[in-house]
């Protein structure tokens, strides 16, 4: 069974169909990058996924149930957890508050845990808090106001807000948009040792060529709300119908 | 009184109440809808145009307040109403220009929050400016001679309304109206629309909308401050008019649907209607009747009555 | 609430016995914090009203040394909801006025027992702010303001002429009968040998613990997680939705127990007064406490405390005349003044710009 599906999944706005009948399917452990132009559905593709935004009509299963009518806070307790394009943060919170509260919420439910408990005792959130800024490579940081990060830092904190919900399917939109090389190379290292030790299932929506074809197991392309194509790295570097809608003239 | 004309009479004092909840629910309505900026002093806009009316219009002899104090008891031009009428519009457009640039210009990527703290600070500063110089106690503000009594024409002449409330009524409609196709079917009303949907995609069009929004603004106080002169004699008039009327006239824009001029109308002749019913049948429960339709209409459709469903980015 | 063992359980040992025990032991700070409250709860009164030359100056009296407590608690809590959840409400008089309805009328019917007046008016206050919550959440943002507002409003309406026979209507509720505490001390009669000095009366004593529990629940409030989230709310509500908090539900947590102060802070006010009046119901004394909160300082715990003595002293002394004759009529519009004076310049409120202050002179970190 797929670890995300979905079927005949169609989003109209107005007239314009945004997704128009995706048929999807991420296999656990699979990582899967959706690629096409500009408009042709990826963002509304994840924005379905997260419940963020309402199917015209379609079905989303993950975990073989179904997430049409749930709320987004419950899809990410069910384990779907969203890195943002921008540096979604806290900013008035500590670089270890940011990642403290993703842990609680994913550890004690959406709702609950004790009023009157002093948060140094939740032992287990401070736990995961910890090893999730490790693995983001800001636990040296841990102590200081996210806002007073810089960029590049500030994005590592956002995808580390991610981790530390301990999902089981992460989606990445455009994890390295507004990076320096520099950064865009560590982010890479970052998702590709994430995967070797975490085993996260991956979807990632990405403008990078470089990146979707180096770290990922199997390509989407959209184009136009529709998948036009879908494959290994070096299956879509040779299709021809990709060449033609998406890539271009572009020399890869 | 005979069923019918009571009938009418609640129905026509319903509507001139409404009209005054429409001429504020309109400028809070669109300002709202355009510049996502919630004005709690928008009564105190109503306060301005109800003084700036009194003190054209007629002589006032002020009985308390500092400006009595000092020896300017006496006061106003006396210049009747029809000039009050041309003037304060203008006067309160003037104040509600310098309030978007002085005021909601700079607090403009503040939080919502902050936004409504300092609009409801100036409320009060205005307030007790008007306190503090006029004084406490209720001023006359009297209906004009030629509008009291019923008007003189058939059918009407039966019914024991003041032509002044008329008028109101009229006015109203006639404002309304031109702001409505000012809206509808000017360049100015395509970039306030489109501003109302989709401000960031108008933005990119690469049209400025600050000049727009000044002028929104601006017309949104100058409809208060005519509400200000329309209502002022019919009520007593001292400082809290303004945080009196604030009340209702937000739940109109909310029951009608924020951005929406039709909506604040059906949500100001809905409110105006059902308090002169209430009034005139269970008068206990008036006010407390609008809120429970308040209530119920936000239970149903949350949007407001005629209010779009919001859309998610 | 659920009341699921949080994870602390996993590698702490100890037995429930102890576990139940320990939520209740003051933590580190928590202890000091409460130390200096309870300081400055004891001196307050006697330097305010009684102290030879300052009180003099300060003019200040007993009643109105209880009377900040009281709106105190009221601030504290309106400002775990706006200071630190985000949420602006313009209709706290609903729960500070129908708790002291819902306290005076019990004292008429029930019980006169200052204790059980604060539970009836801290009872109702807290269902009623679950209901107006969950009405007023249905819209988010600036709505949220509009839609507390109206519905506190109706409130006031409700009690203004519907419900006249029990209210008392325009007149206001005039028919508390407070008996003594533990069936014992008149709140009105002396304490005993020092503690008049310092305290005063007996209501001053028992508004005093209220407000050092209150600052004791708030405190163990904003370092629950329960405080996270809510600051994590203001921050970011997008994110926080999407890192699986249920935004929504938090949010009406956060209003219920800021409701629950107004409510605490209401029975409280009704037990001072003797009395009601109809204008605890009306909008601007959501207003007040919007002042208040915002002039001593929002996102503190204190501030608002400070706040709202700021605020009581320029009403009920600066406006009174001598010393201040000058500027008396003028009180409340030179408070509005200062209060968008404060918005606009320091956001952070009287509480903010002193630990500016001293963050500057001590020359960092805190």
């Amino acid at each position: 069974m797929a670890l995300l599906e979905t079927e005949n999944l169609v989003k109209e706005f107005g007239g314009l169909v945004a997704t128009d009948e995706v048929n999807l399917s991420v296999e656990e452990g699979e990582r899967v990058s959706i690629i096409g132009p500009n408009g042709a559905g990826k963002s509304t593709l994840v924005n379905l996924i997260t419940r963020r935004l309402d199917p015209t009509s379609g079905d989303i299963r993950f975990k073989g149930e179904s997430i049409v009518g749930h709320d987004p806070h419950e899809v990410v307790q069910m384990g779907v957890s969203k890195s943002f394009q921008t540096a979604s943060i806290f900013s008035d919170l500590t670089v270890r508050e940011n990642a403290e509260i993703a842990a609680l919420a994913s550890e004690h439910g959406s709702f609950g845990f004790k009023l009157l408990e002093h948060r140094d005792s939740l032992t287990g959130v401070h736990q995961v808090a910890r090893d999730t800024l490790d693995a983001v490579g800001l636990l040296d940081q841990a102590d200081r106001q996210a806002s007073e990060l810089p960029y590049g830092d500030k994005r590592r904190l956002e995808i580390g807000i991610a981790l530390a919900a301990e999902p089981d399917l992460l989606l990445m939109d455009e994890p390295t948009a507004g990076m320096s090389p520099e950064e865009t190379e560590a982010t890479v290292d970052l998702v590709e040792e994430v995967k070797r030790e975490l085993g996260l299932t991956f979807v990632l929506i990405e403008h990078d060529m470089e990146i979707v074809f180096r770290i990922s197991d199997r390509i989407v392309v959209l184009n136009r709300g529709q998948v036009i194509a879908e494959g290994t790295p070096d299956e879509i570097k040779g299709d021809a119908a990709v060449q033609e809608a998406y890539l271009g003239g572009v020399e890869l | 009184m005979s069923f019918h004309i009571e009938a009418i009479t609640v129905l026509l004092n319903g509507l001139q109440q409404g009209a005054i909840y429409i001429l504020l629910a309109v400028g809070l309505s669109i300002i709202l809808g355009t510049l996502k900026f919630v004005n709690f002093a928008h009564g105190a806009l109503y306060l301005i145009g109800t003084y700036a009316g009194l003190l054209i219009a007629l002589e006032v002899n002020l009985t308390s307040g500092q400006l009595q104090a000092w020896g300017f008891g006496q006061l106003g031009l006396g210049l009747g109403y029809i000039p009050a009428l041309l003037i304060v519009p203008f006067v309160v457009f003037v104040v509600g220009l310098a309030m978007e640039r002085w005021v909601v210009e700079p607090f403009k990527n503040r939080p919502d929050t902050d936004q409504i703290l300092v609009t409801f600070g100036l409320a009060i500063i205005v307030q007790e400016l008007f306190r503090a110089f006029f004084g406490s106690s209720s001023l006359p503000f009297s209906q004009p001679s030629w509008a009291q009594g019923p008007p003189q024409v058939p059918f009407l002449a039966a019914i024991p309304i003041s032509s002044w409330r008329y008028y109101v009524i009229g006015i109203t409609a006639v404002l309304v109206l031109i702001v409505y196709l000012l809206v509808e079917f000017t360049d100015f009303g395509l970039v306030v629309r489109a501003g109302t949907r989709d401000p960031e995609m108008v933005e990119l069009l690469g049209i400025r909308l600050s000049r727009p929004y000044i002028v929104v603004f601006g017309i949104g106080a100058a409809l208060a401050g005519v509400a200000g002169v329309v209502g002022g004699p019919l009520n007593p008039v001292n400082p809290t008019i303004g945080n009196e009327i604030l009340v209702p006239a937000f739940l109109t824009v909310v029951i009608g649907g924020v951005g929406s001029i039709a909506g604040a109308v059906l949500g100001g002749v809905l409110f105006g209607v059902t308090q002169a019913v209430l009034v005139a049948t269970y008068s206990a429960w008036a006010q407390v009747g609008l809120y429970a339709i308040a209530a119920i209409v936000l239970l149903v459709r949350p949007q407001g009555l005629l209010g779009e469903a919001e859309v998610a980015p | 609430m659920s009341d699921e063992p949080a994870a602390a359980a996993d590698g702490e040992t100890g037995s429930s016995f102890a576990d139940t025990v320990g939520i209740w032991m003051p933590r580190g700070d928590e202890l000091r914090v409460m130390t200096a409250t309870a300081v400055v709860l004891a001196v307050f009164p006697f330097v305010f009203s009684r102290m030879p030359v300052v009180s003099d100056l300060l003019q200040g009296y007993q009643s109105l040394a209880t009377l900040i407590l009281i709106w105190g608690i009221f601030a504290l809590g309106f400002d775990l909801l706006l200071g630190y959840t985000g949420l602006l409400s313009f209709g706290h008089a609903a729960f500070w006025g129908g708790a002291a309805y819902a306290a005076g009328v019990f004292s008429q019917h029930v019980s006169g027992s200052p204790i059980l007046m604060v539970l009836a008016g801290t009872v109702f206050a807290v269902l009623l702010a679950w209901f107006l919550g969950f009405l007023s959440l249905r819209r988010g943002g600036i709505y949220f303001a509009i839609l507390t507002l109206a519905f506190a409003q109706m409130m006031f309406y409700m009690s203004s002429s519907p419900l006249a026979f029990i209210t008392g209507g325009e007149n206001g509720f005039t028919g508390v009968e407070t008996a003594e505490l533990f069936g014992l001390f008149p709140l009105e009669s002396e304490l005993p040998l020092v503690l008049e000095t310092l305290l005063g009366t007996w209501l001053y004593a028992f508004v005093a613990v209220i407000a050092l529990l209150c600052v004791a629940l708030g405190y163990r409030i904003l370092h629950s997680p329960y405080g996270m989230v809510f600051r994590a709310i203001r921050e970011n509500e997008q994110r926080a939705e999407f890192v699986g908090l249920n935004v929504w539900r938090y949010r009406l947590m956060s209003f219920i127990i800021s409701g629950f102060f107004a409510g605490v802070a209401g029975s409280l006010f009704v037990i001072h007064g003797t009395y009601v009046p109809l204008s605890s119901l009306y909008w601007t004394t959501s207003g007040e406490v919007v002042i208040m909160t915002v002039l001593g300082g929002t996102g503190s715990l204190f501030g608002p405390v400070v706040g709202a003595g700021v605020y009581l002293y320029v009403e009920n002394i600066v406006s009174g005349g001598h010393p201040f004759e000058f500027v008396a009529p003028f009180w409340h519009l030179i408070l509005g003044l200062v209060f968008v004076v404060t918005i606009w310049v320091f956001p952070r409120g009287i509480w903010g710009f002193f630990r500016d202050v001293r963050d500057y002179v001590t020359g960092g970190e805190d």
